[in-house]
């Protein structure tokens, strides 16, 4: 296969690749897949749109199924969309994850002047949405972050929404674009490759969602793979040979 | 200037002539002002979340003469679009608006999706439901798309962002039944027997009433009250046939200009 030569580094996502949204164990084969490319060598770093948890406990999930990444490989927008905010002196109004609150903790939140939005879940309420666009609608310059551009995700065996509807509610709504913070956005992949010091050319990323996976990394010019369930494990099989 | 005479006026009710029970400037005297003329009034209206008894309790209340057959809304709209393709839809629709719909079967086992303006409807769990729905292939109905509305002190937002979000995770389209849908603006005319370049809309939603409006070939007067921002004239193109600063105006120039 064309896609897997000369690959020097792989990006992976989490959610969906290494365990499904909901469970409690990992997709089969992913634990040795991973081993594999540590043995032969080739870095990886994890690539996630999950806002729903703080990293810490997104890693303490990992390991509790059995993966022994580092907290330094594993790529969630909230990091990111903090150092942005600090950077620009942007003081945030979050519409996120009760559970992720914590990731948001040394960010100056103070008298808001722009709107954060995560995969929410039961926050997605009109209240809360209401509130975003009410701020949005009084600044002058209305900044809109969004951490990833899902459309839905898969939960148990149910679809689920994601942030992307969301934002693009508060897109109509308010006349704005959202700046997308994580997949698929090329500042986010941009970060991560230069982290694994290897050019896009030699780089895989291998996801399950069409649209931020394997798009957003093709258009940095990594290869893509989307992974169908059952073929995970022979699809990072084939990428070490 | 419009080259035929106007025989009929299309009034947008909330933020045009009054906001939730207080009249806007002078409207109640320019409205006898403009039925004293020989003119055809109808009002056309997007409130999706009263039902028309509730909005003429409202009005007549405030002290507009109004008389029920005089106002078409987009529950009326969405009623005989629901009926005539026998659907059973799952309606994520205000408690208020829901007598609008007595009769239509509520069901179990929905085959469509019917969303209007229903902020204690619109969480996570609903909105999981229905797009669940829509992606099995259920016709996705909006009452209408407008993006916000103009509450006593602030703007709230509008079923428009809750159909967008719909559309966008089911790469769908709604089917629009209120303004600013063509179909809507000419059925509320139709008992009028005049044509679209004999209307004039008067509304303070650039999009949904002028534009809409507009784009059948009826003139538009935008209203700088209710939800009107600042340079909203410059949103669509061709601009408003004119921008007054309220429902007082709109009717001055009618009656100057139109008639």
């Amino acid at each position: 296969m064309s896609w897997c030569k000369n690959v020097k580094g792989v990006l992976l996502d989490i959610t969906g690749v290494l365990f499904e949204s909901g469970a409690s164990e990992p997709i089969k084969g992913s634990i040795e897949a991973i081993k594999r490319l540590k043995d032969s060598k080739i870095p990886v770093r994890f690539c996630t749109n999950e806002t729903t948890k703080t990293r810490q406990k997104l890693l303490q999930k990992l390991h509790s199924i059995g993966f022994s990444m580092t907290e330094e490989d594993v790529f969630p927008p909230i990091p990111a969309c903090c150092q942005i905010l600090k950077s620009r002196g942007l003081r945030p109004h979050l519409v996120v994850n009760p559970d992720a609150l914590s990731d948001f903790s040394d960010v100056n939140q103070e008298n808001p002047n722009c709107v954060v939005l995560g995969d929410a879940t039961d926050n997605f309420s009109y209240q809360n949405l209401n509130k975003a666009f009410q701020l949005l609608m009084s600044l002058e310059t209305p900044v809109l972050f969004a951490l990833g551009g899902g459309k839905y995700y898969k939960e148990g065996s149910d679809l689920t929404l994601d942030v992307g509807p969301f934002a693009k509610a508060l897109e109509y709504a308010c006349d704005v674009e959202a700046e997308i913070v994580g997949k698929p956005s090329k500042s986010f992949f941009g970060a991560v490759l230069q982290d694994l010091g290897q050019p896009a050319e030699c780089v895989v990323m291998i996801g399950d969602d069409i649209v931020n996976d394997v798009g957003g990394a093709q258009s940095c010019g990594m290869r893509g793979v989307q992974v169908r369930l059952e073929n995970t494990g022979h699809l990072m099989k084939t990428t070490q040979q | 200037m419009s080259g035929s005479k106007i025989k009929t006026v299309l009034i947008d009710l909330s933020g045009t002539i009054h906001i939730d029970d207080q009249e806007i400037h002078n409207s109640k005297d320019s409205l006898k002002r403009l039925r004293s003329q020989n003119v055809n009034v109808k009002f056309v209206t997007n409130t999706t979340k009263e039902s028309k008894k509730c909005l003429l309790n409202r009005l007549n209340g405030i002290g507009f003469d109004i008389k029920p057959s005089e106002i078409f809304t987009s529950l009326t709209a969405a009623r005989h679009l629901i009926e005539k393709r026998d659907l059973r839809p799952l309606m994520i629709v205000d408690d208020r608006a829901l007598e609008e719909f007595e009769g239509i079967t509520q069901t179990d086992n929905p085959n469509a999706v019917l969303i209007g303006l229903a902020p204690d409807k619109f969480n996570y769990k609903t909105m999981n439901t229905a797009f669940r729905l829509i992606q099995d292939g259920c016709p996705l109905i909006a009452i209408h798309k407008a993006r916000y509305y103009k509450k006593t002190e602030e703007l709230a937002l509008g079923p428009g962002p809750f159909v967008t979000a719909l559309e966008y995770a089911t790469d769908t389209t709604s089917h629009i039944v209120g303004k600013p849908e063509a179909s809507f603006f000419l059925s509320s005319v139709e008992e009028f027997n005049c044509q679209p370049e004999e209307c004039v809309m008067i509304g303070d939603d650039v999009r949904d009433d002028i534009g809409g409006a507009q784009k059948t070939g009826m003139l538009g007067i935008l209203v700088r009250t209710g939800k009107y921002r600042i340079r909203d004239e410059d949103k669509i193109s061709p601009p408003p046939y004119k921008v007054v600063d309220n429902f007082q105006q709109a009717v001055d120039v009618i009656v100057n200009e139109l008639l």
